[in-house]
C-alpha cells in the first residue's frame, strides 16, 4: 500500500500559488484578447465583400484545424526565427492561446448574428440606421446574450489548454507541479492536488455552461 | 532580416515525420475504438431510471470534462504506475487517458442524441412489445446515430488534436518528431510551419465534412413523426 | 366465455396526483369501447395502463383471464403488484397500440415498420414476417406503399400505417388514443374507415376520440370519464343521445357540433 503524504505539497504552497495566479492570468488576458478580436474576426467572416471574408476565413480554418500545441510550439521556436527576435514562453502561449480563442469566438459571433431574424435589420435600416449602428445597436445586443453559453465554454477550454504552456516551461500551476514532483519525488501527491485545484477551477464554469445552455433551451 | 528557408532538412527526415503521422492516428484511431463504446455505455448509465447510478455516471463525466487533458495525462502516467505498483508505457497511457476523456465527451454526444428522439419512440417500439434493449438497439439509436455523426466528427477532430499532448510524456506523435528534427537540424521554423501544415491537411477535410453533413441534416430537418 | 380484458379497481398516480381513481371494467370479445371525457380526466391514461406503458399503482388487470404482474406486500400492510419486463413484452405483444402522433419508425421503410414486430420481437421469419406485413399492408390499402419512407406519406396514410403495425401483430385487442386528433380534417375519414372495418371484423378495441359521431356509430359501450372515475356508461343511446348525469350533459353542450345521425341501417 502506498504511503500518502501530502505534507511537502502543502509546504510547497507558494510554489503552486505562483502557478495558479500564472495560469489565471494567462487564461483572463487570453480570453479577454480572444473574445475581443474574435468578434472582428467573426464580422468579418459574416460580410459578404471578400476582402473582409477571405482573409479571416482563412485564419479562421487555420487555427481551428491544427492542434494548439502545434501553434504554442511554432509561436515559440519557428517564429522568434521569421521575427530575429527572442519571445518568451509567457508570450508564445499568449499568441497560440489567443489566436485559438478568437478563431474559435469568431464561429460563435458569426452563427450569433446568424441566428438573429433578417426583419431586425430591415427594421433597423427603415430607421435609416447605417450598418454599424444596425449592428452596434440591434443586432449584437441581441445576438450576445445568445452567445453567453458557448463563450462561457470557450472560458473553461481555456483554463485547460493553459496547461499547454507547461510544455513550453511557462511557470503554471502544472509546471510548478513538475517541478515539486521533481525535485520531491513525489508526483503522486503533487498531480492529485493539481488535479482536484483544476477540478475546483473548472468545474463552476461547466456548471455554469450547463445552466445557461439549458436555459437557453427553453 | 531576410531568412534563407531550407526545407530539405524537413524533407530528408520526412520518414521520421510519417512514423509520427502514423502514430498521431494511431493514438486516435485506437482511442477512439475505446472511447466510443465506453462514451455509450456511460450514456445509457447516465439516463438509467436508478438515481444512484445515473448520478454515479454524471460525476464521472463532470470529472472528465473540468480538468485539463494534460494533468489527466501527466496522472495516469506518473500516479497510476506507482499506485497500482505496474509499467505503464508512453503509449498505454496515452491510450488509457484519452480513450477515458473522450468517453466522456461521447457520453455526453449520445446522451444529446438519444434525449432528442422522441419519447414517442420508445413508446411505440415497447407498444409491439421490444424490451429496451430492443428498442435503443433498433429504433432509437440508429436516429439518433444519424444526429450525432457531425458532433462525432467534431469529437474525433478535437481527439486529434488533443493527442499532441502525448509528446508532453515522449511519446513519438508527430509533434514530438517535429520538436526532436528541429532541435537536430536547428530549422524549427520550417519543421514546424511543415508539421501545422500536416495536421491541417488531415484536419481541415474532416471539418469540412462535419460541417456538410450538419447543414444537411438541417436542411432535411430531420422530422420525426408527423 | 372468458373477457378479453378485465379491470379491477385500478388507480394510478403520478406523484402526488391522482389521475385513475378506482376503475371498474370489462371488455369481452368482440366488443367497441370508446372513451370519452374531457382533457385531463384520464383517458390516455387509463388506455396506456392497458399495455402498461404506464404501471398502474394499484388494482388488478386480468388479460384473457391471466392477472398481469406479480404480488408484492408493502410495508403498509397493503399488497400492490410488479411488473417485470418479460412479462410486460408479452403482455404487450398482444395488445396493439395506435398514437395519436402514429410514432412510425422515420428510418424504416413503411414495410419494414410493419415486419418489425413480427421479425424482432414474435421472431418469425423474414420472409413471413413481410407477407404478414404486407397482407396488414393492403388491409388498410397502402400496400403499394410499402417502399416509401413515413416522412413521403400523409398524416392520414402514416396512421393506417401504424394501424397496420399494430395489427401485424395480431393482437386481442387494440387501443386507439385520439388517432384522428392530429389529422387534417380531410383526412379524419380514412381512418376513421379504417377502424370500423375492424371493428365489423370483430376486432376487440378500446377507443379514446373527441369524434362524437363517430363514437356513436361504433361503439357497442360508451364510458364517460371525468376526474379518473367512470361518471356514466351505456349504449351510445343511452350515454349521448339521453346522458342522465349532468356533467355528461355538459360534455356533450361543448361538442355541439355531435350529431346524431339518422338510423339507416
Ligand atoms: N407522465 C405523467 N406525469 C405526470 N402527470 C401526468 C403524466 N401523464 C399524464 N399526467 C397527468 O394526468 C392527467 C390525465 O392525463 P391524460 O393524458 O390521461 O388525460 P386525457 O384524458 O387523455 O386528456 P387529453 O384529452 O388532453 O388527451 C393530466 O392532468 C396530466 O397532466
Ligand atoms: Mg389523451
Amino acid at each position: 500500500m502506498y504511503n500518502w503524504d501530502f505534507g511537502i505539497v502543502f509546504s510547497n504552497w507558494n510554489v503552486l500559488g505562483i502557478g495558479l495566479l500564472n495560469t489565471i492570468k494567462l487564461a483572463a488576458l487570453c480570453l479577454v484578447t480572444g473574445l475581443s478580436l474574435g468578434l472582428l474576426v467573426g464580422i468579418a467572416r459574416y460580410s459578404k465583400r471578400k476582402i473582409f471574408n477571405w482573409p479571416a476565413s482563412i485564419f479562421v480554418e487555420v487555427f481551428r484545424n491544427t492542434p494548439v500545441l502545434v501553434q504554442i510550439m511554432w509561436f515559440f521556436f519557428a517564429l522568434p526565427i521569421l521575427l530575429q527576435t527572442q519571445i518568451n514562453a509567457f508570450s508564445a502561449a499568449f499568441l497560440g492561446l489567443t489566436m485559438n480563442t478568437i478563431a474559435f469566438s469568431s464561429e460563435i459571433f458569426r452563427g450569433g448574428i446568424q441566428s438573429i431574424a433578417p426583419g431586425q435589420w430591415e427594421a433597423g435600416k427603415a430607421l435609416g440606421m447605417t450598418y454599424v449602428q444596425q449592428m452596434q445597436r440591434v443586432i449584437l445586443p441581441q445576438a450576445i446574450s445568445r452567445m453567453i453559453p458557448a463563450f462561457t465554454n470557450r472560458g473553461v477550454e481555456l483554463v485547460k489548454m493553459t496547461t499547454l504552456a507547461s510544455v513550453i516551461a511557462f511557470g503554471e500551476l502544472l509546471h510548478q507541479a513538475k517541478t515539486i514532483s521533481t525535485i520531491y519525488f513525489n508526483p503522486i501527491e503533487t498531480y492529485t492536488v493539481v488535479a482536484l485545484i483544476f477540478f475546483v477551477l473548472i468545474y463552476p464554469g461547466t456548471l455554469l455552461v450547463r445552466k445557461l445552455e439549458k436555459r437557453a433551451d427553453q | 532580416m531576410s531568412y534563407e528557408w531550407d526545407f530539405a532538412v524537413v524533407f530528408q527526415n520526412y520518414d521520421l515525420l510519417l512514423l509520427g503521422l502514423i502514430n498521431t492516428l494511431n493514438v486516435t484511431g485506437v482511442s477512439l475504438l475505446f472511447g466510443i463504446p465506453l462514451g455509450l455505455f456511460v450514456a445509457l448509465l447516465r439516463l438509467a431510471d436508478s438515481k444512484w447510478v445515473s448520478r454515479s455516471a454524471g460525476i464521472f463525466i463532470e470529472f472528465f470534462r473540468s480538468t485539463p487533458p494534460l494533468v489527466q495525462l501527466f496522472w495516469i502516467f506518473f500516479v497510476l504506475p506507482i499506485l497500482f505498483d505496474i509499467a505503464i508505457d508512453p503509449y498505454s497511457a496515452s491510450i488509457i487517458a484519452f480513450s477515458i476523456q473522450s468517453s466522456a465527451f461521447f457520453a455526453e454526444v449520445f446522451r444529446a442524441g438519444l434525449i432528442s428522439i422522441d419519447r414517442g419512440q420508445w413508446e411505440a417500439g415497447y407498444a409491439i412489445g421490444m424490451t429496451r434493449k430492443q428498442v435503443l438497439r433498433r429504433v432509437t439509436l440508429p436516429q439518433a446515430v444519424k444526429r450525432m455523426i457531425p458532433a462525432f466528427l467534431e469529437r474525433i477532430i478535437e481527439l486529434m488534436k488533443t493527442t499532441t499532448l502525448v509528446s508532453a510524456i515522449s511519446y513519438s506523435d508527430l509533434l514530438f518528431q517535429a520538436n526532436d528534427i528541429a532541435q537536430q537540424t536547428y530549422r524549427p521554423l520550417e519543421v514546424f510551419s511543415v508539421v501545422a501544415a500536416m495536421y491541417f491537411f488531415v484536419l481541415w477535410p474532416t471539418s469540412v465534412a462535419a460541417r456538410g453533413l450538419e447543414r444537411r441534416l438541417a436542411v432535411s430537418g430531420e422530422s420525426t413523426a408527423a | 366465455m372468458e373477457p378479453i380484458l378485465k379491470i379491477e379497481d385500478l388507480h394510478k398516480s403520478f406523484g402526488r396526483l391522482e389521475v385513475l381513481k378506482g376503475i371498474d371494467l370489462t371488455v369481452n370479445k368482440g366488443e367497441t369501447i370508446v372513451l370519452i371525457g374531457s382533457s385531463g380526466s384520464g383517458k390516455s391514461t387509463l388506455l396506456r395502463c392497458v399495455n402498461f406503458l404506464e404501471l398502474p399503482s394499484q388494482g388488478c388487470i386480468y388479460l384473457k383471464g391471466i392477472l398481469q404482474g406479480t404480488e408484492k406486500s408493502m410495508k403498509s400492510g397493503k399488497t400492490n403488484r410488479v411488473y417485470h419486463e418479460s412479462q410486460l413484452c408479452k403482455v404487450r405483444t398482444q395488445v396493439g397500440m395506435v398514437f395519436q402522433h402514429f410514432n412510425l419508425f422515420p428510418h424504416m421503410k413503411v414495410l419494414e415498420n410493419v415486419m418489425e414486430g413480427p421479425k424482432t420481437v414474435l421472431r418469425i421469419s423474414q420472409k413471413e414476417a413481410e407477407q404478414r406485413a404486407l397482407q396488414y399492408l393492403e388491409k388498410v390499402g397502402l400496400a403499394d406503399k410499402s417502399q416509401s419512407y413515413p416522412a413521403r406519406l400523409s398524416g392520414g396514410q402514416q396512421q393506417r400505417v401504424a394501424i397496420a403495425r399494430a395489427l401485424a401483430m395480431e393482437p386481442d385487442i387494440m387501443l386507439f388514443d385520439e388517432a384522428t386528433s392530429a389529422l387534417d380534417p380531410e383526412l379524419v375519414g380514412e381512418v376513421l374507415l379504417a377502424i370500423k372495418e375492424l371493428r365489423d371484423e370483430g376486432m376487440t378495441m378500446i377507443i379514446v376520440t373527441h369524434e362524437i359521431g363517430f363514437a356513436y356509430s361504433v361503439a357497442d359501450k360508451i364510458l364517460f370519464l371525468h376526474h379518473g372515475k367512470i361518471h356514466e356508461a351505456g349504449t351510445p343511446d343511452e350515454v349521448l343521445v339521453r346522458p342522465k348525469e349532468q356533467r355528461t350533459k355538459e360534455f356533450l353542450a361543448g361538442h355541439n357540433q355531435f350529431q346524431i345521425p339518422q338510423h339507416s341501417e
